[in-house]
């Protein structure tokens, strides 16, 4: 009998899930079926569209903008951006965990607060200082100011705790330099989280809104996000082809999460955040 | 004695070459233009002009008599209490649902998930479409309901709510992941344990469960605030702050200020007066923290 109601409770939550799972999923559900309608069903009230499918969104958001150009921006951005960030993250962190120096601690401090400040509260100098470099619509304009990230540093530094310090020491002992010492223990031994980082750190950069919007005016430099603001008021009533671009947006970042699922959610699982 | 002194300068001088990247960029990058903030917020200046003229407090006496930053200001912290603690709970009772069951966590956890990643500006536009007065799908759905739902997007009294939603869409798989995480790191000894001193289901989720995930709920709070204050793309793209303001939020009148009205010395001193905002709300929740919190 109990275990009859253990099955029975199993289902209720499963159904329950389900439900949530396809609310949750409505409006890319709807995207993916706005997109493949011809222009006279788009407004046909079907939620689903079980009619003949229709590429035609697809031809105009491939053809009618460059939308591969906007694509490699992007890829261009994230990929500079992410390897940027790691490069930087994971030589502050190893001074961090590795070292013992006067300040360390309130430096240590000072990145932690760094991730507290909103970015909107240095915007304005931020966009100031690259006008005055002449880096407006510029990849370094857009990448250079957010490379010293207080997230990759957090989390590589926790990372880097982890490891004992005696392999250090026997690596040192042997001879090895500090840059040695770092490649050979610490780099090769958090493999996973310097993966993980790396997606997470892409998948924000890829997608990021605001500091693009102000730097890069020119359409030819803009990233998809952006670009695809700008298609939208190109194509006011179409909603075909708006739904079509937003659908192919969505791709490059739908395959690397399908790709890297677990390193994304196993990096929070152990991104140091037990307390 | 002199191979001892040239160890310890090495060992002051290697950290800092490791440090410098990070130093020099937070430099440039940050503790410049943080203090620049500042001095612009006694400034007046329009970002064309050569000359900056000193304003002393005017530009902070003006925005106390406008409008619409009272109105951004209630605004922030309306988007915060109407996202926030449903993201939060909906996390909290999807994550308990999921690791309960013994099968298809891992396609739950998916799905949830999928909103957290997609690009927020696609987003942004998609629900702009989706809440169109009579085509979009969410009118569609509430009229299957026999609800006849507001113009969303135009009208005044729906327009905060039609983002909040897309906030609380774009985060709740977060927390759920967090919680999950957290979930997992549960010591079951403990549930034994406590079912054999008879606690019942309800008092070993009170007392077991949500004490030793505080610490996880005290970080989304944390980072829930900072987020939720940097609202600016869905803003942006899906209102533009209006109609008449009603959806207008701090960031996003500090871009208006900025970029597209370009009194600078008014745009800094919203920045200054966010940065406030976001310094207060941490520390007092640094501070009730330490009694609320159990570190396991």
């Amino acid at each position: 009998m109990t275990r009859y109601w253990k099955s029975m409770e199993e289902t209720i939550k499963h159904m329950l899930l389900v439900a949530l799972a396809l609310l949750t999923m409505v409006p890319i559900i709807w995207m993916a079926s706005i997109s493949l309608r011809s222009e006279e069903y788009v407004f046909s009230g079907h939620i689903v569209w079980t009619g003949p499918l229709h590429w035609e969104g697809y031809v105009k958001a491939l053809t009618e903008v460059p939308f591969f150009r906007w694509l490699a921006n992007s890829l261009r951005i994230g990929a500079l951006q992410t390897l940027g960030q790691m490069f930087v993250g994971v030589c502050a962190a190893f001074a961090f965990a590795y070292y013992r120096f006067p300040g360390r601690d309130i430096l240590f401090l000072f990145v932690l607060m760094t991730m507290m400040i909103p970015m909107q509260v240095t915007l304005v100098p931020t966009y100031l200082i690259v006008n005055q470099m002449n880096a407006l619509n510029t990849l370094a304009g857009v990448v250079v100011p957010h490379l010293a990230s207080g997230f990759a540093i957090f989390l590589l530094r926790q990372s880097f705790l982890g490891i004992p310090k005696e392999l250090a020491e026997a690596a040192a002992m042997d001879g090895a330099g500090a840059f040695r010492v770092l490649w050979t223990v610490y780099v090769r031994m958090s493999g996973t989280m310097l993966w993980t980082l790396g997606v997470i750190a892409f998948l924000a950069n890829f997608n990021e809104f605001n500091w693009p919007l102000l730097v890069l005016t020119d359409p030819d430099q803009m990233p998809l996000p952006l670009a695809f603001q700008y298609f939208r008021t190109e194509t006011q009533m179409d909603w075909g082809a708006t739904m079509a671009i937003a659908a192919l947006s969505m791709v490059p970042v739908l395959a690397l999460y399908l790709i890297a699922q677990r390193h994304i959610v196993d990096g929070f699982a152990q991104s140091g955040l037990k307390g | 004695m002199k191979l001892f002194i040239g160890y310890r300068r090495k060992m002051l001088l290697l950290p800092f070459l490791f440090l410098v990247p990070a130093l020099l960029l937070y430099a440039v990058f940050f503790v410049y233009p943080f203090l620049f903030t500042f001095l612009l917020s006694f400034q007046q200046w329009d970002m064309i002009s050569p000359d900056r003229t000193f304003a002393g407090l005017s530009n902070y006496a003006e925005l106390l008599r406008d409008e619409v930053f009272w109105m951004s200001l209630r605004n922030t912290f309306l988007y915060l209490l109407m996202t926030m603690p449903v993201s939060i709970g909906l996390g909290l009772g999807l994550a308990l649902l999921m690791e309960s069951l013994s099968r298809g966590r891992a396609a739950y956890r998916f799905l949830f998930y999928l909103p957290v990643v997609s690009p927020i500006a696609v987003v942004a536009i998609l629900w702009s479409l989706m809440y169109d007065h009579r085509r979009g799908v969410v009118n569609m759905l509430l009229t299957f309901f026999g609800i006849d739902g507001p113009n969303w997007l135009s009208d005044a009294t729906a327009s905060l709510w039609a983002v909040a939603i897309v906030g609380i869409w774009r985060s709740f798989g977060y927390e759920t992941l967090l919680y999950v995480s957290g979930l997992k790191s549960i010591d079951k000894g403990l549930y034994e344990a406590a079912s054999i001193d008879g606690a019942g289901r309800l008092s070993r989720l009170v007392h077991i469960t949500l004490p030793l995930l505080s610490p996880i709920t005290l970080f989304m709070v944390i980072m829930g605030v900072i987020s939720s204050f940097q609202n600016f793309t869905l803003i942006k793209i899906m209102t533009g702050g209006g109609p008449n303001n009603s959806s207008n939020v701090l960031v996003h009148q500090l871009y208006q200020e900025a970029f597209q009205f370009f009194s600078i010395g008014k745009a800094a001193a919203i920045s200054v007066i966010l940065f406030a905002i976001v310094l207060l709300i941490s520390s007092a929740q640094l501070r009730l923290s330490r009694s609320a919190v159990h570190y396991s």
